[in-house]
């Protein structure tokens, strides 16, 4: 078994809506994989076959080398976009029964639970009844249910939605932590900073198709090198910028992309001129950059191919 | 590595256990034993005491008479309570001389003689004084000096006016006319009173003047007394039932009381089922609306987790029930020693919840509707997002629960009759039914051929259960119409 997880032209649909149209996938092991697309792009979906909970009308899912996921349920992890707790059950109490569910002995379970929840900051919170924990708070319990029996591969769908900054980082150093066991994890975001931090492979579904798949080199190659930009100044005067194919303006940063053949150099000349450069960088373009463009060059192709679905 | 049906159950079963209604359950047991002895008695100590005058237009002081006679029900009072004789050095002065069995048993017909004796003798203010006499405390005879009515006693219009006022103000609660010449006639005797509702003080009062007028009646045609005695005798059957040994018994209250006895048990099995599998319903509706549905299906199959919960849950039901079977096993032996005399009633009703019949058809009843129940209650809560779809869908369950609770006590009145033979077969109403003709009790291959159709239902149940489980748990959206339930039952 060399990949954790392999689709082969996977379909499925829901009455006449198509949510997912010929995917194929390959993760390999003990990689950080993104998955990234639109609201309604058929991620959750593919998730949800992943796991077993739909199945496919056509096309192969390979889970560690299995074609089922509920014959190797005890070796994966899963979290779903809507996530839900026991209120009434205490913290510690509730990650040792998601890991009892798994496989493991009562007393490992509580006291790996115990451990992990203090691992990550809720230390205090152990005896604690789930619904005195604020979201952010759930949310990790929620993840560390779903890792502490050490799965070979973990599955979350959005694990970073609706999470403050700290949050957001004790989520990613849970998910580099499980890398660093050699662990494979798979991950639903629209963060795409997040994405970029951390991600070796990201994919994109748009429309229920796939976009782009492989390495965050490999996607961003064949695309316009940009310029990134911090800056203090009227954002419009960037407008103005001779020889700029188009311009993403996003109030105190910017991303800029030159027409073929003009000079950087150039460029910062006259920026320098024309508002306070902070920052400038000649380098490829961001995540953002590329899932923004593709949902352009996308919806173009639907509608030259005459229309939406 | 445990079950994981097993750990399931073993969560739903401790949460359950944590929280309160699991412990109001267990004793609301006791509560409502106690509550029912004690409600009546209770309730009736609040009541107002009644006042009432008496106008007497005769000459032969039929009021005195009346009232010793309308007061007598306290004799048996007196008889059976000891603080009363220890309180009153009259009474026990008057205990002693009539026998030691004061305390407890019934009075011989001397005994009540002596004692009556002794109470005709007795003004009645004074015997309105001992305490705890029943009457005494429900009504109060108002002299008409008391009313400041006295010196109209001559002007019977007049008088009567004053009191009419005074029942009119509230002040009285009632007043009454004795007749001129009841041995001649019975004209002349009313009741006035504006509370329409609470006639224990007519009755009671009419009852003790019929006998006084009787008596008066019997002296006038110089009948003797006993002569009089022997004619006004009742009619009382000897009540007996054929054992089964063939033998003629005697029917005794306690085996009137066991046959009734299973109302209570059906009652009961009512509350137990209805709440336990409430209960599972508004479970599995929030671990849908709080989506740890789909988490616990990446560990768990769906099947896994169904019959998880309706064991967790079986199980907290079936833990409450033999509490309640411990508690009333508890009482029977300890309560009736307890409360000696006074507990007479209760020690009977304790008698009757000892019959293990009972009690072993109360468990496994429970088990058996539980099950059914849980299973139908499951799949409904599956395919619901929210309590009040829930709650929508439970409408039928009820109102089919009803009809065996309509029958209940018809089906003891009758419970080898035609309705309860065919209720018992219908396994939604078995458990119910088989357990309320216990008394009967019906025959051996009715229990066989009921609790194999009740068991192969509760198979089928789950079967389908579990199917529509598997879909509607998922399901977010309307509850699919019942059509749509039906093809998910066709697929594998």
């Amino acid at each position: 078994m060399d990949h954790a997880l392999t689709l082969r032209s996977v379909t499925k649909r829901f009455g006449s809506f198509t949510a997912v149209d010929a995917l194929s996938l390959e993760v390999p092991q003990g990689c950080i994989y993104g998955f990234l697309g639109q609201n309604g792009a058929g991620k959750t979906t593919t998730i949800r076959m992943v796991m077993s909970i739909f199945h496919p009308d056509s096309g192969q899912i390979s889970v560690l080398g299995h074609s089922d996921a509920q014959q190797v349920k005890d070796r994966l992890g899963y979290l779903p976009e809507e996530k839900g707790l026991y209120k009434k059950m205490k913290t510690a109490e509730i990650v040792a029964y998601f890991g009892k569910l798994k496989g493991m002995d009562s007393k490992t379970a509580n006291l790996k639970a115990r451990a992990l929840l203090t691992r990550y900051g809720l230390g205090d919170w152990l005896d604690k009844k789930c619904e005195a924990m604020s979201k952010g708070m759930g949310q990790k319990v929620q993840v560390l249910g779903s890792i502490i029996h050490e799965p070979e591969l973990v599955i979350l769908d959005e694990p970073f939605s609706g999470l403050d900054p700290v949050n957001r980082d004790t989520m990613r150093d849970i998910i580099l932590d499980m890398k660093n066991q050699g662990r494979t994890v798979i991950f639903s975001t629209h963060g795409m900073e997040q994405a970029e931090q951390i991600c070796d492979y990201v994919m994109m579904i748009h429309k229920s198709k796939l976009q782009f798949a492989g390495t965050l080199t490999a996607v961003k190659k064949g695309r316009d090198l940009g310029i990134q930009l911090d800056y203090d100044g009227d954002g419009r005067a960037l407008q103005q910028l001779p020889g700029a194919k188009h311009v993403n303006d996003h109030g105190k940063s910017a991303e800029i992309f030159l027409q073929s053949g003009q000079d950087p150099q150039q460029a910062l000349r006259w920026l320098v001129d024309h508002v306070t450069v902070k920052r400038f960088d000649y380098r490829e373009p961001s995540l953002h950059e590329v899932f923004v463009r593709t949902v352009e060059e996308a919806n173009a192709k639907l509608a030259l191919a005459g229309g939406e679905r | 590595m445990a079950n994981k049906t097993l750990l399931v159950a073993q969560r739903e079963f401790l949460e359950n256990v944590r929280t309160k209604t699991f412990w109001v359950s267990i004793f609301i047991v006791p509560l409502l034993i106690a509550a029912m002895t004690g409600a009546g008695a209770l309730l009736n100590k609040f009541k107002q005491v009644q006042r009432y005058a008496v106008v007497d237009l005769g000459k032969d002081d039929l009021r005195q008479r009346a009232e010793r006679e309308f007061r007598q029900g306290d004799l048996s009072a007196l008889f059976k309570s000891m603080s009363d004789l220890k309180a009153n050095p009259e009474l026990a002065q008057l205990a002693q001389t009539v026998g030691p069995q004061a305390s407890g048993a019934e009075p011989t017909g001397e005994q009540m003689l002596a004692v009556y004796e002794w109470y005709a003798k007795q003004p009645p203010e004074v015997l309105a004084r001992i305490a705890d006499l029943q009457t005494s405390q429900k009504f109060h005879y108002v002299p008409l000096a008391e009313l400041g009515l006295d010196k109209q006693e001559n002007d019977v219009e007049a008088l009567r006016k004053s009191l009419d006022e005074r029942v009119q103000k509230g002040d009285l609660f009632a007043y009454v006319v004795l007749g001129a010449d009841p041995v001649h006639t019975l004209d002349g005797f009313e009741y006035i009173s504006n509370n329409l509702t609470d006639v224990s003080l007519r009755s009671s009062y009419e009852g003790a003047l019929t006998r006084i007028v009787q008596k008066e009646r019997i002296r006038d045609a110089q009948i003797s007394p006993k002569v009089a005695k022997h004619i006004q005798q009742q009619v009382e059957f000897a009540k007996k039932q054929i054992s089964k040994t063939g033998a003629r018994e005697e029917v005794k209250r306690e085996n009137e009381i066991d046959k009734w006895a299973p109302v209570g048990f059906v009652y009961f099995l009512f509350i137990a089922i209805m709440s336990i599998t409430s209960l599972l319903l508004t479970n599995t509706v929030e671990e849908k609306s709080n989506r740890i549905i789909e988490v616990l299906l990446s560990s768990v199959s769906p099947g896994q987790l169904m019959h998880g919960k309706i064991l967790g849950i079986a199980g907290t039901g079936l833990t409450i029930v033999l509490t309640w079977v411990a508690f009333s096993l508890l009482s029977a032996y300890i309560v009736p020693g307890l409360m000696g005399a006074r507990g007479e009633m209760l020690s009977m009703i304790f008698a009757a919840l000892k019959n293990s019949n009972y009690l072993i058809a109360f468990v496994f009843y429970f088990l058996a509707g539980d099950l059914l129940y849980a299973a139908i209650l499951v799949a409904l809560g599956s395919v619901c997002n929210s309590l009040k779809e829930a709650q929508n869908l439970m409408q039928p369950v009820m109102m089919t629960l009803f009809i065996p609770l309509v029958a209940m006590v018809f089906v003891t009145q009758e419970p080898n009759g035609l309705v309860a033979k065919v209720l018992s077969f219908i396994p939604l109403f078995t458990p119910f039914t088989m357990m309320n003709r216990a008394g009967g009790p019906p025959e051996v291959w009715e229990y066989v051929a009921t609790s194999i159709l009740l068991v192969v239902s509760i198979w089928i149940a789950f079967r389908a259960a579990g199917k529509i489980f598997r879909i509607g748990v998922l399901m977010t959206g309307n509850p699919p119409k019942l059509r749509e339930i039906l093809t998910w039952l066709r697929e594998k």
